[in-house]
């Protein structure tokens, strides 16, 4: 099994305080897994520094066997390292159709042609089409984002993920703000991704969470409490304790 | 050394004329978030009340000076109020552009159409006009009237921000917008008093400043490069940073005339596009008050 | 905000707004030709003003390739006269001491604009806000204090004058009623939408638009904000030094102030007049700002400058929801009109 995501020993400290220590993971192609934790367990600032938004203080992050722990965000979204936002950030102007073609473009390094016609450009009218099937946007295609519905938007956002052709996928949340009963939608679409593919879930939506993931990492401030299969996390009492028991606090 | 005492003398009083009028601008920058290219219109209106009160109404230079400051400001709080409240904030930044050079032509037109297109000029009295002796140099009496004028204001600046509830209040405000809002500044107020406080330096400017920005009605167009040069390099909202930087590039200017007559503004803007580069945010910002 | 569970199926919602493809690019296709159309109405029904109209054109040009840097980068800039003036420059040059094809005027304004243009570009575009708005004036300075220093090549504040361009494809002469230059610029301006046209539909325009909404998620896909923008700013660059070419080409002299703030200034207003993000846009504020001028100027230039204050002014303030949506609407009524002709 390829290795495409291995992470060792990641820590971060702003100032004196420890917000990520000791963060050890790996994930191979074909993994469906999902990062979860309490609220302030440091699940964003690990997806900050996996991403290259901040720098670690220590470890180090490869991606199919390349060191990319000091690359810049943007080198490694050219690797395959691709994200998925929270709160879905879009090009309010600009239409679900231009959204994926600016994203296969970008991937293919053909948005420096200055005089090619963006609806002439070879094959990517089909990879376009392909994605939007994927997703179930075809309808909304010509729709400016700014008035589409924020399940869609969603959808596009993993489109979009999905049109730089990622390795490696994190996704922060892809359900956040849909109403419960879409949410499956959203699933639905998770399924359809190649199988090749390493994803990474960050979830608060436990339901969401046993549907996705057949692997589970779980972090408790700032360090990785456990990790194994669903029925593993599950029976694990570390977990129920830390989980529970924030969850309690939280009401 | 003649040469380098000339240039000390007329590069400080220059650069004090740029601190007085771009200080007002840097402080509603950095309060504000407003890019007001109207702002050497106001200090050409100050010098132009100024003119008028010395020449046709026969005031005295002092008295003069008084009036046109206060008519000034009073001539621009109804602006505050219907114009510049709408479009504060950085997010209006093509707005501010486009609303203040609007401003600046109908002020420009308004001007011509009082004024007409001649060169104006504020006789300077008596006591103005010779040279004050210091030690061994002579340096002419209205220079050294410039760059006192130009401490005074600066000490002035010093006190009122420092040492006044006003200065608080408003230093908060600068700092932290919504903090200052939650502790129940009334930023209208202080908005309305500190747009004052920037027209009314640069009214005095203005009028301080006629001898070596002379009056004329392009002035507005002319000289507003100089002074937005003079609050980009100090950094907004910063006093002693306008200081410093008013200075450096009045004595720059003036060092390049005198020296090297064929490339005077050419070496003044390349020193600007060096420090913007190296400091986005100014020179002098986060180093001075 | 509409959520997924109030819709139905996207699949099958016949709720799902469809905006047409493209429509406002569809006006392009129409807006184009409307300018050659106009153009050419305006040379026989105006022929005592063809000397305006040429300036209305090459000035359009100009209007046009700050509406690239605004209007799809969304680089606010008090200096896109810096390029104009290089251009205007360089081609005058030429021609004095070369070559005075109008083609190869054409070629070296556009080279030089286009150079200066990447080369301050490069340095001056990490900035923002006010920042950036200095930094392009002080580029504008620096070029207007050179062309004012290197009289030998310039001509100083005399100007440089004596350009004589050779006739055009060796066969019309530049006649002194101004009949071949006239022409000549509206050949230039319209192929100068043209291409501009194309740039804005190119995967690069779609890039800028991008940069212009949300420069860190174009980070987030992999793509560099900055070197769109100097790129971005570089065309436009090229197309600001044709149209300084063009108007050396077309007036014979170059002066000083084609390099200068109020120039700049001056695009700006004629571009928000006009509309941005829309570069026929361009032309419609060019003409209108120009004409209106050319009638007020002629009594005093001052009662001008108030009338054109006032009405920046009102723009700012009386459009509701901003100079922007305003100018969606000013252009969903042109583009009703146009349609209907």
């Amino acid at each position: 099994m390829t290795k495409l995501l291995e992470v060792e020993g990641l820590s971060k400290n702003f100032g004196g305080l420890q917000v990520s220590s000791d963060i050890s993971m790996t994930l191979n192609a074909g993994d469906r897994c999902a990062l979860i934790g309490p609220n302030g367990a440091g699940k964003t600032t690990f997806v900050n520094l996996v991403t290259g938004v901040i720098p670690p203080s220590a470890g180090t992050i490869r991606l199919d066997g390349q060191d990319i722990t000091k690359l810049p965000a943007a080198e490694r979204v050219r690797l395959g390292l691709i994200r998925s936002f929270q709160v879905a950030r879009l090009f309010k102007s600009m239409t679900v159709r231009e959204h994926l073609e600016l994203a296969v473009l970008q991937r293919g390094r053909r948005t420096f042609r200055l005089f090619a016609n963006v609806a002439k450009v070879a094959g990517l009218a089909d990879e376009v089409a392909g994605l939007l099937d994927t997703m179930g946007l075809s309808q909304v295609a010509h729709t400016a984002v700014g008035s589409l519905a924020y399940g869609q938007q969603r959808l596009l956002e993993i489109a979009l993920a999905l049109a730089m052709k990622p390795k490696v996928l994190i996704l922060d949340e892809p359900a956040a703000g849909v109403p419960h009963s879409e949410s499956q939608r959203i699933l639905d679409a998770i399924d359809r991704l190649p199988r090749e593919l390493a994803v990474l879930m960050i979830e608060h939506d436990m339901d969401l969470v046993f549907r996705f993931a057949r692997t589970i990492v779980v972090l408790a401030q700032g360090r990785l409490l456990c990790s194994g299969t669903a029925r593993e996390i599950v029976a694990d009492p570390r977990v129920r304790e830390v989980y529970l028991g924030s969850r309690a606090d939280a009401h | 050394m003649e040469t380098m005492f000339g240039i000390a003398v007329d590069g400080v009083a220059y650069g004090m004329i740029l601190f007085i009028i771009s200080v007002g601008l840097s402080v509603t920058l950095g309060l504000m978030r407003v890019v007001n290219l109207a702002h050497g219109a106001f200090a050409m209106v100050g010098g132009y009340v100024a003119s008028y009160a010395a020449q046709n109404a026969g005031l005295p230079y002092g008295l003069a000076l008084v009036v046109a400051v206060a008519l000034t400001v009073l001539a621009t709080l109804p602006l505050e109020r219907l114009l510049y409240r709408r479009i504060y904030g950085s997010a209006n930044e093509l707005a501010q552009v486009l609303l203040t050079i609007g401003l600046t032509f109908v002020i420009v037109a308004g001007i011509n159409y009082l004024f007409g297109p001649t060169l104006k000029r504020i006789p300077l009295p008596e006591m103005l006009t010779g040279t004050v002796e210091l030690g061994p140099k002579a340096i002419p009496t209205h220079r050294a009237f410039v760059i006192g004028a130009g401490a005074a204001t600066l000490l002035g600046l010093w006190w009122l921000l420092e040492r006044t509830d006003f200065g608080i209040r408003l230093r908060a405000a600068v700092d932290d917008p919504a903090m200052a809002a939650a502790l129940g500044i009334r930023t209208e107020r202080l908005y309305l008093a500190t747009f004052a406080l920037g027209t009314g330096l640069a009214a005095l400017g203005g009028v301080l400043g006629a001898e070596l920005l002379p009056l004329e009605p392009y002035y507005a167009i002319r000289y507003i490069v100089l002074f937005l040069a003079v609050v980009a390099v100090g950094g907004a909202g910063s006093i002693f940073g306008s200081a410093a930087a008013a200075l450096a590039l009045g004595i720059v200017d003036t060092a390049g005339k005198y020296l090297i007559p064929n490339f005077g503004e050419f070496f003044f803007y390349v020193a600007l596009i060096l420090i913007l580069f190296r400091w986005p945010h100014g020179f002098f910002k986060g180093r001075a008050a | 905000m509409t959520s997924v569970a109030e819709r139905p199926d996207p699949m099958t919602d016949p709720m799902s707004r469809h905006t047409p493809p493209a429509a406002r690019r569809d006006l392009g296709w129409i807006g184009i030709p409307l300018v050659a159309a106009v153009g050419l109405a305006a040379y026989w029904l105006l022929p005592d003003d063809l000397a305006l109209l040429t300036r209305i054109a090459a000035s359009a040009l100009f209007v046009l390739s700050l509406d690239l840097v605004l209007g799809y980068g969304g680089i606010a800039t008090l200096g896109q006269a810096a390029m104009f003036g290089t251009g205007a420059y360089a081609a005058g040059i030429v021609a004095v001491n070369w070559n005075s094809d109008p083609f190869v005027m054409l070629a070296a304004g556009g080279l030089a604009g286009g150079l200066v243009a990447l080369v301050t570009g490069a340095l001056i575009l990490h900035a923002r806000g006010l920042t950036l708005l200095m930094l392009t004036i002080a580029v504008g300075q620096i070029v207007q204090e050179v062309a004012n220093k290197a009289r030998d090549w310039t001509g100083g504040s005399d100007g440089l004058s004596g350009i004589d361009p050779a006739p055009v494809l060796g066969l019309f002469r530049f006649d002194m009623f101004g009949r071949t230059s006239y022409l000549f610029a509206l050949a230039v301006l319209v192929a100068g939408l043209m291409v501009a046209r194309r740039i804005v539909r190119s995967p690069f325009g779609l890039a800028c638009r991008g940069v212009r909404e949300d420069p860190l998620r174009i980070s987030a896909i992999g793509g560099s904000p900055k070197s769109y923008l100097v790129a971005l700013y570089g065309v436009a660059g090229v197309f600001a030094g044709v149209a300084g070419a063009l108007t050396a080409v077309t007036s014979g002299i170059v002066g000083l102030d084609s390099a200068g703030f109020p120039w700049s200034a001056e695009a700006l207003v004629m571009l928000v007049l006009g509309g941005t993000g829309r570069l026929y846009g361009a032309v419609i504020g060019t003409a209108a700002f120009m004409g209106i001028h050319h009638v007020l100027a002629a009594s005093d230039p001052f009662h001008w400058m108030g009338f054109i204050g006032l009405f920046l002014i009102g723009i700012v303030l009386f459009l509701p929801g901003g100079i922007a949506s305003g100018f969606e609407r000013l252009g969903a009524l042109l583009r009703g009109k146009e349609n209907r002709a």
